[in-house]
């Protein structure tokens, strides 16, 4: 407790200073750090809370003789006002500062002060004085009409957006790049009201026509936090917007993905499956530059672990999600197969991205034979020039899990002699990084102990069979 | 029924009471009596919002008080005007007991603590008050914050956000009045002429005009009981600027041309007298032989370019309208002696003016220099 009184103490000195500087948030400095340190202070108004609470109006003026001016300075900054609960805190926080029993003219000096200052928070900074007469006149409270010109003022906006985005032409009205910088400051503290919506999405969708980002980083941040911790709900189309325009935020996005998938105990395939359709990540990898920086990231989460089975059957559920996505997608705006894998033959990535399901079943040796056929080729071929050799191949194939359950189940079945492009297409699976040699006997290994083949049991889920092995050789992709 | 109208009657005194030096008076009971009251009329809106006869009889007892009070006149502020603000009657009388600093010291403890307990579980049926409180707050920051930020007057006065919501407020009380009685909205009116800024007033009332009719508000959480016929409010600022011809002429003479155009084609009532008012001024100007322009004699008169401005403006409207005012033009013309050489009558040059500007136009605009319609 004593440690937490002493960072109370030098967060306060910390944060004093800092409101001090700030002022009311005039200026594009001021602003931008205010938004920058939001959340923390909002943090650091709730420990205040807590240790208030516990103390009386004399102890508090002891402890902290300039509470006053630090609650004021707060409470005259209108970013602060408006963020999140900021202002509910800031209230808690007066009413602690308030004497139940007035000893002397001094506390009941205070007391009014307090009073004044709630009233302050709460009395909607006013402006045009001729529409405060005007309303007044009518017999309205600013509680009557302050949601309803919120609102307008938000659709107004959020057109004129829609406006500047659409008739580049035509300069007159054109949005300043320093009056849209403007606004997405200002929609900092606001993301989570959500009157505010229209206007988020309406900076998210229209970008103007300057080549250069103008949009401020700490809203792409605000905003992307608030649709990681569900605090927004935007349409789908805004979002892809969000992570084509600003990177770091598909990357924590992704992250967080990660994160969650960690933390959870026992992950079954169906956790994993609601978790990956919960980020939204599938829908928007239907944006192939989404998709490259999304399987990109999965590539080196593979590389950290060491081709973590969790990993792999991520990626293979992740697979699944996109492709059915894709489905939905309008076939008209659909983008070529080859801009997702670039790298790839064409012909592999029709064929790999086929649903196994859709195959008969008389013809599954028939597409296995040639996806081994083409496999083997990307990989023996060395003259090729395509990047990465064995191990890109491998990527590829782990992402459809279907394909080498297919391969087991039909080398299961048939009691025949398995044919040579299976064999080698299981024991690619399981080792990539083999030569040609130690592969050709794995090849020999498979077939020579029937008995072994129990292990390929696929377990009843609709994974590949056990996971493959991550090659000992320090290779990389 | 008797004991709620009569509940609603005290608590109406208490709101007005809540303003005055009075309530240095009031103990923590009192405070503590006054936000229950305020709660169970709250309770009520809750509940009798679909309730035709019961809501009815409550509104017209609210308007009675209201009118009373002083809604029309140049009285204290008013109270609750209408059923709509039962809803929240529980924040006005917060704020106008916090901003009331004669509140002894007791009484503001107890209120301060009513009003903001501190963090606690949220009541899953309403909104506490605290949190009404916290969102007031909170959208008075945003609106500040889009408004020095963000917000930029629109030229078209009809689409800026700020005339708009006194446009929507301007009309729904007028719709409110002219329920409450027939004559209500002409005598509400001109009281408000009267008192308020005028030149913004006017810009409500164009604007107010050009809405497009309202429908019944989200919130309500009801049938439309009474009224919400729509474009009622409307009319009844038509029929006003009808029968005061003083008031009209200013709404001339203030707004911009376009405003005026959109409006008068909109409502069609609007325009004899409009075009009357412009043939008036018009007929005040004369031609100065030595500066080659009509003028005016009194400084308020108005000016040629002014006069030629808002006729250009009516000349570039729809049909009904834009024929009128051509008609218009050319009976003046005829009347005058429909004389084709300029400097002899006002509207012989006018129309010359009209026919060159619309013909320079069409060269701008690259279209082909046929016949024009004007």
């Amino acid at each position: 407790m004593a440690q937490d009184s002493v960072d109370l103490s030098c967060d306060y000195q910390f944060w004093m200073q800092k409101l001090s500087v700030w002022d009311q948030a005039s200026t594009l400095g001021t602003q931008q750090d205010t938004c920058v340190h939001l959340a923390r202070f909002q943090e650091f108004l709730r420990k205040m809370y807590e240790a208030l609470k516990e103390m009386d109006s004399n102890t508090i003026f002891e402890r902290f003789p300039t509470i006053d001016q630090l609650l004021a300075k707060a409470c005259w900054n209108p970013f602060i006002l408006a963020y999140d609960e900021s202002q509910k805190i800031l209230i808690w926080c007066l009413c602690c500062l308030i004497n139940k029993e007035p000893q002397n003219s001094r506390q009941s000096k205070l007391n009014s002060w307090v009073q004044g200052v709630l009233s302050h928070i709460l009395s909607a900074l006013r402006f045009d004085k001729e529409v405060a007469l005007f309303t007044q006149g009518l017999g309205y409270a600013p509680i009557d009409y302050y949601p309803g010109l919120l609102k307008n003022m938000v659709l107004s906006l959020a057109s004129e957006l829609r406006e500047n985005h659409l008739n580049g032409f035509n300069t007159q009205r054109r949005m300043t790049p320093e009056r849209l910088a403007s606004l997405s400051r200002v929609c900092v503290p606001l993301i989570t009201l959500p009157d505010v919506d229209p206007l988020v999405e309406a900076l998210l969708v229209c970008h103007g026509h300057e080549p250069q980002e103008i949009l401020q980083p700490e809203f792409f941040e605000a905003v992307n936090e608030a649709i990681l911790l569900k605090k927004i709900s935007l349409p789908m189309s805004a979002v892809v917007c969000l992570w084509l325009r600003h990177l770091p935020s598909l990357e924590k996005a992704m992250l967080h993905l990660f994160e969650k998938l960690i933390s959870s105990e026992r992950n079954c395939l169906r956790r994993i499956e609601c978790f990956i359709k919960d980020s939204s990540l599938p829908q928007a990898a239907c944006h192939p530059a989404i998709f490259r920086v999304v399987d990109e990231m999965f590539r080196c989460a593979l590389l950290e672990t060491d081709g973590a089975p969790e990993i792999i059957a991520t990626i293979q559920v992740f697979t699944q999600c996109f492709l059915e996505a894709l489905e939905k997608e309008n076939k008209q705006l659909r983008f070529a197969l080859k801009t997702y894998f670039p790298y790839t033959s064409p012909s592999l990535a029709m064929v790999l991205l086929q649903d196994p399901q859709d195959v008969p079943r008389g013809c599954w040796l028939q597409t296995l034979k040639h996806i081994s056929e083409l496999l083997r080729e990307a990989v023996e071929d060395q003259t090729h020039g395509s990047r990465g050799g064995p191990l890109e191949s491998w990527f590829l194939f782990i992402h459809f899990g279907g394909w080498a359950e297919m391969v087991a189940e039909q080398l299961l079945r048939s009691a025949a002699e398995p044919p040579a492009a299976l064999l080698w297409l299981l024991a690619f699976y399981y080792s990539p990084h083999d030569g040609r040699q130690q592969r050709a006997q794995t090849m020999m290994a498979y077939v020579v102990a029937p008995c072994r083949r129990g292990d390929l049991q696929p377990c009843g889920q609709r994974h590949s069979p056990a996971p493959p092995r991550w090659p000992e050789t320090g290779h990389h992709m | 029924m008797e004991s709620l109208l009569q509940h609603l009657d005290r608590f109406s005194e208490l709101l007005a009471v809540s303003r005055t030096a009075h309530v240095r008076t009031w103990d923590p009971v009192t405070v503590r009596r006054a936000l229950q009251w305020a709660r169970y009329l709250r309770h009520i809106h809750r509940r009798f919002g679909r309730h035709g006869p019961i809501r009815t009889a409550l509104e017209r007892r609210l308007h009675n008080q209201w009118r009373q009070e002083g809604g029309f006149g140049r009285g204290p502020v008013p109270g609750l005007a209408n059923f709509q603000a039962l809803g929240h009657c529980d924040v006005l009388l917060s704020l106008r007991l916090l901003e009331n600093q004669a509140l002894g010291d007791a009484a503001r403890h107890h209120l301060v603590q009513q009003l903001f307990p501190g963090p606690g579980v949220p009541d899953a049926d309403e909104e506490t008050l605290q949190e009404s409180l916290a969102r007031l707050a909170r959208c008075g920051s945003a609106v500040h914050m889009l408004r020095f930020n963000g917000y930029r007057k629109n030229l078209n006065l009809q689409e800026d956000s700020l005339m708009k919501t006194q446009a929507d407020l301007l009309l729904e009380r007028l719709q409110e009045v002219g329920t409450a009685e027939a004559e209500g909205p002409a005598r509400f009116l001109s009281s408000l002429w009267e008192r308020l800024p005028q030149n913004n007033f006017l810009k409500v009332i164009a604007v107010a005009l050009l809405q497009p009719p309202l429908s019944p508000r989200p919130q309500e959480e009801s049938e439309p009981s009474i009224h919400k016929t729509p474009g009622e409010g409307s009319q009844a600022l038509v029929h006003w600027l009808l029968g005061n011809s003083e008031v009209f002429a200013a709404f001339c003479r203030a707004l911009p041309a376009g405003l005026l155009t959109l409006v008068t084609s909109r409502h069609p009532a609007l325009s004899p007298v409009y075009l009357g008012l412009l043939t008036d001024w018009g007929q005040r100007l004369h031609y100065d032989l030595q500066k080659g322009i009509w003028v005016g004699t009194e400084s308020q008169d108005v000016p040629w370019e002014e006069l030629h401005n808002r006729f250009q403006s009516l000349c570039q409207a729809p049909p009904p309208l834009k024929d009128k005012v051509l008609t218009a033009l050319e009976t003046c013309k005829a009347q005058d002696g429909d004389f084709e050489v300029p400097g002899l009558s006002i509207w012989t040059d006018l129309l010359l003016a009209l026919r060159s500007g619309a013909f320079r136009k069409r060269q701008v605009l690259g279209l082909s220099p046929g016949l024009s319609s004007v």
